[in-house]
C-alpha cells in the first residue's frame, strides 16, 4: 500500500502541534539568545550571555527552584498519603459511600484561584477564622502568611486540600479495578487488614501509584496560582517558586531574553529530573 | 483434615426479590475426610459457588457448613481454616517462594523451625525446593500455581484444599504430571482435595467421586466408572463421555424391549409400567459394534461418515431420522454402504422423564 495522501490527512494534526508546541519551544530558545527587555526591545543576538548570567549571576533562581521542589515533593508525597487513605475508607462496602466519593471530589472542581482567595481570607493573620478560632483555644496568633518558614507550610495545605481529590480519584479508580482473587487467597491465608496492605493492595497498586505520582509531580511544579494569590512569592521571596520568579522576570520587569532563558533551562531540569524519578519510582516500587 | 459437611444448603445471589432465582437448590453432602472429590458441570452450573460456600467467601442462604460436626457456617474465611486455589495463579509477588509458602503460617504465628520445617517438606513434594530463594514472580505459570496449592497444604491442620479449575493455565502434558502429584499430595498428607473442574476427563482421572451438577442441582454422585456406564439422567450421559451418549426418542413396546425405528431392541430394564409412554434409550458410542455373528439387538443403518481420530474410528450412522456413533477399533474395516450395529443389553440405559429407570 503506497498511500502518498496520508501527509494532506496528518496536516491538520501536524500544524496544530506545530503551533502550540515545537514553534513556541524553537521561538522560547531563539529569544533566550537575545537580549530582548523593554529598553531594546528587539530579537538581536547576544550568544550565551543570558545562561552565562543564570549559572553564574542569579541565586534568586535556583534558590526559588529548590524551594519548588520542596514544595512540590511535601505536597504530593502528602496528597498520595491522604488521597490512598481516603480511597481505601470508600472503596469498601461502608454506608453513604457514594456520598463521600463526591465530597471527597468536590475541592478538585472548585476554581483554584478562588479558592485560594478563601483560604488567604482564612489564614488573614487578624481579620481570618482560622487565627480567631485558635484563640478562643488559647493559641497565640500564628503568622500564616507572614513567617517565611510557616508561609511555605500555608501554600503546602493549600496545594494539598485542592489536589488530593485527584490523587484520591485516580488512586480509587486503580483499586476498583484491581482482581479480587488475591484479596481472598489473602484471607484464606488468614493475612491480617495489615499484612494484607502492605503484600497485597500495595504491589498491586505500585503501577497506578507511579503514574498518579507522575501526573501529580508534573502539575506540582508549575504551583504559580495558589503563590501568586496566597503570598505573592511573599514575605520576602519565603514562597517564590521557579514559575513566580519567571513570570516576575518576563512580565513584570521585562526582561523577555532573559525569562526565556531561565524557562527553557527550567524545562531541560524538569525533563531530565522527572524522568529519572520516573525511573527510580519504578525500580523502587514496582519489582518486575 | 477434617470430615466437611453440608447440610440444607441453598444459595440465591438476589434474596430480596420476591421470586429469587437459586444458584444453587437445596442439597445435603458429605465430603470424607481425606479422599478426593470432583464437581464437574458446564459454565454458571454453581460449582464456584458451592466452592465458595465452603471456603466462606460466600455465606448460603440457608443450610449449615459443619467441619467435623462444628457448625462454621457463620465463621469468616480466615477462622474456617480452609484453602483454596484459584482458575488463576495468586503469588505475593514481593516475596520469595519461601516467604510465599511460609505466608499462612506466619499470619498463624508458628514458630521459625515449624514453618521451616513444613515449608520444606511441602515444598520437596512440589518440586519447589530448588526455587526456595528465588522472587516468586520470577517463576513460570505452574510453578506460581504449585504454589498457591502449596501455600494451602503447608498448614497441617487444613480442613481440605479446595481448587477451582486450577489447571486452566496450565500446558496439557504438564496438567497430566500435576494431577498425578495431587492424588500423591492427597495420599501423603491425607487431604481432602475438592476440584472444580469442567473438563470431564480432568475430573475422571483425579477423583475418587465426582459429583455432576447442572443448573444450580447436583445430578449425580458416583465413580467415574457409574457415570460413564450408568448416568443417571440424560444430561449426565449428554455432558460426560466423548461423543455424547447416543439417546433414541422411543416407547417401551414389551416388558424390556423398546422399539426404534421399527427394530425391537431387548434390554435389561423392566418397562412393563412404562408401557406405551415416551421413554429415552441411552447407550454410549463405546459399547455399540458392528455385528459379528449376534442374532439379536440389531440395528440396520446406513454409514453417513468414518472419521480416523487416532486411537479409534469413529463411525456416524443414520437410521431414518435418528444419528448413531459408534466408536469402532481402529483395525477393523468399516463397509461404506449398509451396516448392521448391535447393541449389547446390558449396556441400555433406559430414560423416563430425562431420569435412569
Amino acid at each position: 500500500m503506497n498511500f502518498k495522501h496520508k501527509y494532506v490527512f496528518l496536516f491538520p494534526g501536524l500544524f496544530v502541534l506545530i503551533g502550540i508546541l515545537i514553534f513556541p519551544i524553537i521561538f522560547t530558545i531563539r529569544l533566550s539568545l537575545s537580549g530582548w527587555n523593554s529598553y531594546t526591545p528587539e530579537m538581536n543576538f547576544i550568544g550565551i550571555t543570558n545562561y552565562i548570567r543564570l549559572f553564574t549571576d542569579d541565586p534568586r533562581f535556583w534558590e526559588s527552584f529548590f524551594r519548588l521542589s520542596f514544595l512540590s515533593v511535601t505536597t504530593v508525597i502528602l496528597q498520595y498519603i491522604i488521597g490512598f487513605a481516603l480511597a481505601l475508607i470508600v472503596w469498601r462496602e461502608i454506608k453513604f459511600k457514594r456520598f463521600f466519593r463526591v465530597i471527597f471530589l468536590i475541592p478538585m472542581m472548585t476554581t483554584p484561584v478562588i479558592m485560594t482567595v478563601i483560604w488567604r481570607t482564612f489564614f488573614h493573620e487578624s481579620l481570618g477564622p482560622v487565627n480567631d478560632l485558635l484563640g478562643n483555644l488559647g493559641v497565640e496568633p500564628i503568622l500564616w502568611l507572614s513567617d517565611p518558614v510557616i508561609a511555605k507550610f500555608t501554600v503546602i495545605i493549600v496545594e494539598v486540600w485542592q489536589w488530593t481529590p485527584f490523587m484520591f480519584l485516580l488512586l480509587l479508580a486503580g483499586l476498583l479495578s484491581l482482581p479480587k482473587e488475591p484479596f481472598l487467597a489473602a484471607a484464606i491465608d488468614g493475612a491480617s487488614s495489615f499484612r494484607k496492605f502492605v503484600y497485597v493492595t500495595f504491589p498491586l497498586m505500585a503501577p497506578i501509584s507511579i503514574g498518579a505520582i507522575i501526573i501529580r509531580l508534573i502539575e506540582a511544579s508549575k504551583i504559580m496560582d495558589t503563590v501568586f494569590v496566597l503570598t505573592s512569592g511573599g514575605p520576602g521571596t519565603a514562597t517564590e517558586t521557579s514559575s513566580f520568579y519567571i513570570y516576575i522576570k518576563g512580565l513584570r520587569e521585562f526582561q523577555m531574553g532573559y525569562a526565556a532563558t531561565l524557562s527553557f533551562t527550567y524545562l531541560v531540569i524538569m525533563i531530565i529530573s522527572l524522568t529519572i524519578i520516573a525511573k527510580v519510582l519504578t525500580k523502587l516500587m514496582i519489582k518486575e | 483434615m477434617a470430615k466437611i459437611e453440608l447440610s440444607n444448603i441453598s444459595h440465591t445471589y438476589n434474596p430480596n426479590d420476591t421470586n429469587p432465582t437459586y444458584a444453587l437448590n437445596p442439597f445435603s453432602m458429605t465430603w470424607e475426610n481425606g479422599k478426593r472429590y470432583a464437581i464437574l458441570g458446564p459454565s454458571g452450573c454453581g460449582k464456584t459457588t458451592m466452592l465458595n460456600i465452603v471456603s466462606g467467601l460466600v455465606r448460603p442462604s440457608k443450610g449449615k457448613i459443619l467441619f467435623d460436626e462444628n457448625d462454621v457456617t457463620d465463621l469468616i474465611t480466615e477462622e474456617r481454616n480452609i484453602a483454596q486455589v484459584f482458575q488463576f495463579p495468586v503469588i505475593y509477588n514481593t516475596m520469595t517462594v519461601y516467604d510465599n509458602l511460609a505466608f499462612p503460617l506466619r499470619c498463624r504465628n508458628f514458630s521459625d523451625q515449624k514453618i521451616e520445617e513444613r515449608v520444606k517438606s511441602v515444598s520437596d513434594t512440589l518440586r519447589l525446593s530448588s526455587f526456595l530463594k528465588s522472587p516468586a514472580r520470577k517463576l513460570t505459570a505452574d510453578q506460581k500455581q504449585l504454589i498457591s496449592l502449596g501455600r494451602g497444604l503447608v498448614r497441617e491442620d487444613v480442613a481440605g484444599v479446595l481448587m477451582d479449575e486450577p489447571l486452566t493455565v496450565i500446558d496439557p502434558d504438564l496438567k497430566f504430571r500435576l494431577r498425578r502429584n495431587l492424588k500423591e499430595i492427597n495420599e501423603q498428607y491425607k487431604t481432602t482435595l475438592v476440584y472444580v473442574t469442567h473438563d470431564q476427563n480432568e475430573a475422571m482421572t483425579f477423583a475418587d467421586n465426582i459429583i455432576v451438577m447442572d443448573q444450580g442441582e447436583i445430578v449425580q454422585v458416583g465413580l467415574p466408572k457409574d457415570l460413564f456406564e450408568r448416568p443417571r439422567t440424560t444430561f449426565v450421559g449428554y455432558f460426560i463421555g466423548s461423543p455424547a451418549m447416543n439417546l433414541f426418542e422411543t416407547e417401551a413396546s414389551s416388558n424390556d424391549c423398546v422399539k426404534i425405528n421399527g427394530t425391537l431392541i431387548k434390554t435389561n430394564t423392566n418397562l412393563s409400567k412404562l408401557k406405551d409412554k415416551k421413554i429415552k434409550l441411552g447407550i454410549r458410542s463405546e459399547f455399540i459394534n458392528l455385528a459379528e455373528d449376534q442374532k439379536h439387538n440389531l440395528l440396520s443403518v446406513e454409514v453417513d461418515k468414518v472419521e480416523d481420530l487416532g486411537n479409534y474410528k469413529l463411525l456416524t450412522a443414520k437410521m431414518g431420522e435418528l444419528t448413531i456413533k459408534s466408536k469402532i477399533n481402529r483395525e477393523i474395516e468399516v463397509p461404506s454402504s449398509d451396516v448392521k450395529l448391535h447393541i449389547p443389553a446390558d449396556k441400555c440405559c433406559v430414560y423416563d422423564n430425562e431420569i435412569l429407570i
